[in-house]
């Protein structure tokens, strides 16, 4: 037995147990359930096994869940995008001595610990169109013309929800970021500029690969933050107008309050399985990434 | 050594806490199994007037919807009490949560001793799925002769009586609109979409919003669809037979397809308002004091919450939805409604509760309390009614065959389900997304499901 272990291997034991019984045991039935009918009548009918046809159902059905995995998608990327780059260069410019930057800092960071009904409440009523303070605010500034129906007009909904879900995680991106920079030796900097590095050249050659750690937790939080997103979509526009806002998780959602557990739980395997994908895929490329480091 | 022991026992004592919780889950549920036993023990038996039952020191749950009780019984509820020394305890759960929290606790059996329900004649079965499990049976109860007919079949499931209904009859989601505006410009009350149609024109270029539609609260816009079932039933004899029995569907029916287009060419005009998909009702009291709107659908108690809230001295009045050019007013013998749970650890303190409620006393308590309504829908010749001379005035320009149908809601199956769902697939249709004919597949290939789910032999199940 290695004597310069802390702990024993078996205080594992009950981590494990509590990890099996309470998520591992649940992921498994809820894929098994997807196979089945169960539903809230199931107590009258009984659960049967249904094959594939759930998973049939979401890719034939007139609902169009389809758009619903693609919307899911489509946010995880642009979330993303929107997120890390400005969050990138706020945690740049707050690292070198800007005149008040704890006070910045701490500005950046208080929306991501505010909850996302009140996010929800607050932004509903900032970008009502009649009533809401930025039409107004528009207004007021004789920029009448720029009024948009934010929340409810197809060509402006996806980007009302990607500004405020922008407000509310650039700032939580932003300190992992300043965590990272901060392990950066200002040597480098200072030797780099005396060779007559600019900026980009020292954002290229010094900040991108030391900071590569930081920028894959980011990317890896953005990816299952954005494929399991629920709430900013729920509380700003419950998937509305009409559907165009649906995402997996709304639809799993509304098929659970509907009573069809079979097929939100199939619902939620392919969400499952999206992130299984991804996920290793992100988990490869991090380990090569290593390794060549 | 020592140190292994210790870890060893930690261990195994957790472990055994966390198998103690689980085994305490499944005496729940084996007592469960045993409910069926129960409720038929409880079978409602009238106790003799001169014996009080002693109910001193036990507590009452309720889970109720925010809405269905609120400060209308707050008074009975504190007679109760004190008559019988118990505590009650009242659950209001906002509205947007109350279904799936009270399907959780049917799953979980973790009901309260009384629960509600937003009931219609379909709905036990469909909402509560197995009501001989989980309702107390009050078959024989003395108070079920308050119910009138139609309510009481949102009560009953195979020929047994589970739930109590005590609501309003007043004018349901009908057309109100500011009649001391319409005088003062010549406006008259339309009786056809043409009229209507003008109508909206001639207010719109007053620079009033015509008709006021809350799009945003996603439950309202569907109302001016599913409120007239009368003219689909006029259009297509049998039709509500033939949606009940499979038989008939939502596509391709010429009148749906008529009044869903005639609503998306009002909200095209922008008879609607400028923004009626993002905008909801909560300043809808007031948009009408200030003269803002001309007319939205409402109930007919909204005329005094109107007056009470925004001081306006306009007075109001009501006509009929005229899409579809409609001159029905069906009725809705839906409403929330009370259960008493078989699970209840005191059953007969749930059954005296009933029996409380549903004395004059307590009814005409609750009718008191009730700013909102005007009325109670019991038989009861001893409980005053508040009608409003509005409510009488319309009330009296409808034949009685006209209100003999139901909506089209809660009078066809697994129709009131997908409430949430049509409504937003009218908006998708209104935004040129999906077609009218698209909107009544959805609702056809929703209801199948329910259908299906619920074994229903009518759609091959």
């Amino acid at each position: 037995m290695n004597k310069k272990r802390i702990y024993p291997q078996w205080f594992l034991v009950i981590p494990l147990i509590a990890y099996v019984i309470f998520f591992l045991i649940p992921s498994l039935l809820g894929a098994f359930y997807s196979f089945t009918d169960w539903s809230a009548y199931s107590a009258n009918t009984g659960v049967k096994f249904v094959g594939l046809q759930n998973y049939i159902d979401i890719f034939t059905s007139n609902k169009d869940y389809v758009s619903g995995i693609t919307n899911t998608l489509m946010f995880t990327v642009i979330s993303n995008i929107i997120k890390l780059i400005p969050a990138l260069f706020l945690a740049i410019l707050l690292q070198e001595g800007v005149k008040g930057k704890g006070l910045y800092r701490t500005l950046f960071y208080l929306p991501s610990i505010l909850p996302f009904v009140i996010i929800g409440l607050v932004f509903k009523s900032i970008l009502n169109y009649n009533t809401g303070l930025l039409n107004m605010a528009l207004e007021t500034l004789q920029l009448g013309f720029l009024k948009q129906k934010w929340l409810s007009d197809l060509d402006f909904v996806w980007k009302s929800i990607f500004g405020v879900d922008a407000w509310r995680g650039i700032g939580y991106v932003m300190t992992i970021f300043l965590a990272g920079l901060n392990t950066i030796p200002h040597s480098y900097y200072e030797a780099a500029q005396i060779d007559g590095a600019g900026f980009w050249s020292r954002l290229r050659h010094i900040t991108l690969p030391m900071l590569s750690g930081a920028i894959m937790i980011n990317f890896v939080f953005g990816i299952t933050y954005g494929l399991k997103v629920f709430d900013i979509i729920y509380v700003l526009t419950n998937g509305g107008p009409g559907h165009a806002t649906e995402v997996i998780t709304t639809y799993s959602y509304q098929l659970y309050s509907n009573g069809q557990y079979g097929m939100s739980t199939a619902l939620n395997t392919v969400l499952l399985l999206i992130t299984l994908v991804i996920g290793v895929f992100v988990v490869r490329i991090m380990g090569k990434k290593e390794v060549q480091q | 050594m020592f140190k292994k022991i210790a870890a060893l026992v930690l261990c195994v004592s957790m472990s055994t806490f966390l198998f103690v919780g689980c085994g305490k889950g499944n005496d729940v549920s084996t007592g469960t199994e045993n409910q069926p036993d129960t409720s038929q023990e409880t079978e409602v038996t009238e106790a003799p007037e001169s014996e009080t039952p002693d109910f001193a020191g036990q507590e009452l749950s309720i889970l109720v919807s925010a809405g269905w009780m609120d400060n209308r019984y707050d008074a009975t509820i504190a007679r109760f009490e004190e008559e019988y020394g118990v505590t009650v305890d009242l659950q209001t759960i906002p509205a947007d949560q109350y279904s799936d929290i009270l399907k959780s606790k049917l799953s979980t059996d973790t009901l309260t001793d009384i629960f509600w329900i937003q009931s219609d004649p379909f709905a036990i079965g469909s909402q509560i799925v197995d009501p001989e499990k989980y309702c107390l049976d009050f078959t024989g109860a003395e108070w079920a002769s308050v119910m009138p007919t139609a309510r009481l079949a949102s009560c009953s499931f195979n020929g047994k009586l589970f739930g109590l209904q005590l609501w309003h009859n007043s004018p349901e989601y009908v057309m109100l609109y500011n009649k001391s505006l319409f005088d003062e410009n010549g406006w008259t009350i339309p009786a056809t979409y043409a009229e209507f149609k003008d109508l909206c024109a001639k207010i719109a270029e007053k620079g009033v919003t015509p008709w006021f539609v809350p799009g945003a609260d996603g439950w309202q816009h569907q109302l001016s669809f599913f409120q007239i079932g009368g003219v689909y039933e006029e259009a297509t004899p049998g039709l509500y037979d033939g949606l009940n029995n499979n038989t008939a569907t939502f596509a391709d029916n010429a009148k749906m397809l008529e009044v869903l287009e005639q609503f998306k060419e009002l909200a095209n005009l922008g008879y609607f308002g400028e923004d009626w998909i993002g905008t909801d009702s909560t300043n809808m009291a007031n948009d009408f004091g200030d003269r803002n709107i001309a007319m939205a659908m409402a109930n007919s108690s909204y005329i005094k919450q109107i007056q009470e809230e925004t001081g306006t001295a306009d007075e109001f009045g009501l006509f009929l939805i005229p899409l579809g050019d409609n001159t029905y007013f069906p009725t809705n013998p839906g409403g929330p409604t009370m259960f008493g749970s078989a699970s209840s650890e005191h059953p007969d303190l749930v059954k005296a509760f009933f029996s409380f409620v549903t004395t004059t006393e307590s009814m005409q308590e609750i009718l008191d309390n009730s700013p909102q309504y005007t009325n109670m829908d019991v038989i009861d010749a001893n409980v005053q009614q508040h009608w409003l001379p509005e409510e009488e005035a319309f009330m009296s320009t409808i034949p009685a065959e006209k209100m003999e149908i139901g909506v089209l809601q809660t009078a066809t199956k697994y129709t009131n389900n997908y409430w949430m769902n049509f409504g937003a697939d009218m908006v998708s249709f209104c935004l040129g997304e999906i077609e009218a004919n698209d909107v009544l597949k959805n609702m056809d290939a929703n209801r199948a499901e329910a259908a299906k789910a619920a074994g229903d032999s009518a759609w091959g199940n």
